[in-house]
């Protein structure tokens, strides 16, 4: 479990105070989105939970150790792995190999251990051909599985990913959000940041940030649900949930609170009868 | 991308070799070449160019890591056969200058040398991948760990260097992109505006790059580096061609040496 209690972080020397009394729980195994308008204090969120960020007062703890406990940091970077916005300015090694062995060689595991959590990591991202390519020469997707590979190497219990989708075409897209899917569903907890509405409807739970502070906090129904409270901080709402607000305002007699394609096509099928899929 | 003199991959005795042989086999001939008689010099640059040969590598390409040298290579030649006194073969009208038996042979041992040393160097680069070359530079630099010297960090700021100079490059484009982009055109500016250009482009990507270096230490950081002993995914192993390789070397040089000292 992952506990922030009221969490206040400043930026010096600009005094710009980025989290504002956060509380929070995270259990383990859970996907969890983490959205908001930019600059409300996602990515500073993320950095304190495998202790990048120290908060300037108030309580971080990982697996029952506290951030600021400076004797529990490589225990606490080996429980949440970190994957950055920009995958290029993560990526430490010249091969694929290298640099998801960049973990476990900081761990200090002997070179037959390396050698086996590399396999095991490029599988589980699926792109054991790329093993000794140089990372100069994959595309920005490929990239971002190898971010990702080098954070499961240190065998996480929670992965943070701030906008893993960024500036990914949608074949890209797809491929990253299918295997931080697959983690989730391997039991591997997810803190996900992202401004796409249909990313964040498609996890459990979905936490809104705004100035820093929790704005609000629920399943994507229930925060779905919420538009006024999301449109007052410059919210979108997911297509699909957009699309049946504009039905209802034509007359038509469809639930709001819908989040994902089945559900959708449910209701718009109830109001025509004649949908097939 | 291809950098000059970056690793390219392939399979042949030389790319087999342990990386600490290498490393040591080129700074061993290296010395040799500068210290021996031209004559075993120009012997061991024979040995050179045939295991460049049989590295599978092409000429094409050792060719094209040699080209950006050429102006140098001329210039010490010339320098050499120039102005070196001897039996005059041929007088130059300008300056006083006379092309001699003397300055030609010394010239040309000279040239011999630096391209031998270029060739060992290209040979090294271009079968070595950067992650051997750190292994093997690790590797002989550990006993300076006696005195405190920080080994491992010298490694992976090696490993870093490396790894930033193609972003630096990229980093460059970019910039240079942006410019041309808001109809920056330096080819029809003067000499003021050029340098001016050049001041705001290196400020421009020196800032970038420190940005992403901060970056980098950060996701290294949240990757669990800290400064001190590493393990490593780079097993060094010596197999029994490496053996054979070493004792040919060892042999050839104690030849050589003997050599040098009877025609000494």
């Amino acid at each position: 479990m992952i506990i922030l209690e009221d969490v206040y972080y400043k930026y010096e020397p600009e005094g710009i105070e980025a989290l504002r009394g956060v509380s929070l729980q995270i259990r383990e195994g859970e996907h969890l989105a983490l959205i908001g308008p930019n600059g409300c204090g996602k990515t500073t969120l993320i950095r304190h939970l495998n202790a990048l960020l120290l908060p300037t007062s108030g309580k971080v703890t990982v697996g029952g150790f506290n951030t600021n406990d400076p004797t529990h940091q490589a225990d606490i970077r080996s429980l949440v792995g970190m994957v950055f916005q920009n995958p290029d300015n993560q990526i430490v090694g010249m091969t694929v190999e290298e640099d998801v062995a960049f973990g476990p060689e900081n761990l200090r595991l002997p070179t037959v251990e390396i050698k086996k959590r590399v396999a095991e990591a490029l599988i589980r991202v699926g792109i054991s051909e790329l093993a000794c390519r140089n990372i100069e020469n994959l595309s920005g997707g490929e990239k971002r599985l190898v971010a990702i590979a080098g954070v499961l190497a240190m065998r996480p219990r929670y992965i943070a990913l701030d906008e893993p989708a960024a500036f990914l075409d949608p074949t890209a897209t797809k491929r990253v959000l299918d295997i931080i899917d697959r983690l989730h569903f391997e039991g591997v907890g997810i803190i996900h940041i992202t401004h796409n509405m249909a990313e964040a409807a498609l996890t459990q739970r979905i936490v809104v940030m705004n100035e820093g502070r929790v704005y609000l906090d629920g399943t994507p129904r229930e925060i779905f649900g919420k538009i006024d409270m999301l449109k007052q901080i410059g919210m979108q709402l997911p297509q699909i949930t957009e699309l049946l607000i504009k039905l209802k305002e034509s007359g038509f007699s469809v639930r709001t609170d819908i989040v994902n394609m089945e559900d959708a096509l449910e209701q718009i099928r109830s109001i025509t009868g004649k949908i097939k899929v | 991308m291809y950098y000059t003199g970056s690793f390219i991959k392939g399979q042949s005795l030389v790319y087999n070799l342990d990386p600490r042989i290498k490393l040591a086999a080129t700074i061993c001939l290296s010395v040799f070449i500068l210290w021996v008689k031209p004559l075993i010099a120009f012997v061991i640059g024979i040995a050179l160019f045939c295991a460049a040969l049989a590295s599978g590598i092409r000429l094409r390409t050792f060719a094209q890591a040699i080209k950006p040298l050429l102006f140098f290579i001329v210039l010490i030649f010339l320098v050499h056969a120039l102005f070196n006194e001897g039996e005059t073969l041929v007088s130059i009208p300008f300056f006083g200058l006379s092309l001699s038996y003397a300055g030609l042979q010394k010239g040309f041992f000279v040239v011999w040398r630096f391209l031998c040393l270029i060739i060992a160097a290209i040979l090294l680069t271009l079968t070595t991948t950067p992650s051997q070359m750190i292994a093997a530079i690790k590797y002989f630099l550990k006993p300076l760990k006696l005195l405190r010297v920080p080994v491992d960090d010298i490694a992976v700021m090696i490993m870093l260097a490396l790894r930033l100079m193609p972003i630096l490059l990229t980093e460059k484009e970019r910039v240079e992109t942006a410019q041309k982009a808001r109809g920056y055109n330096l080819r029809q500016s003067g000499f003021v505006v050029r340098i001016k250009a050049f001041l705001s482009l290196t400020l421009t990507v020196l800032l970038g790059v420190f940005r992403r270096a901060d970056e980098l230490a950060l996701a290294m950081e949240a990757r669990n580096y800290q400064r001190g002993e590493r393990t490593s995914l780079m097993e060094l192993k010596l197999t029994s061609s490496d053996y054979l390789v070493l004792i040919f070397l060892g042999v050839f040089l104690v030849i050589f040496v003997a050599l040098n000292s009877h025609f000494g």
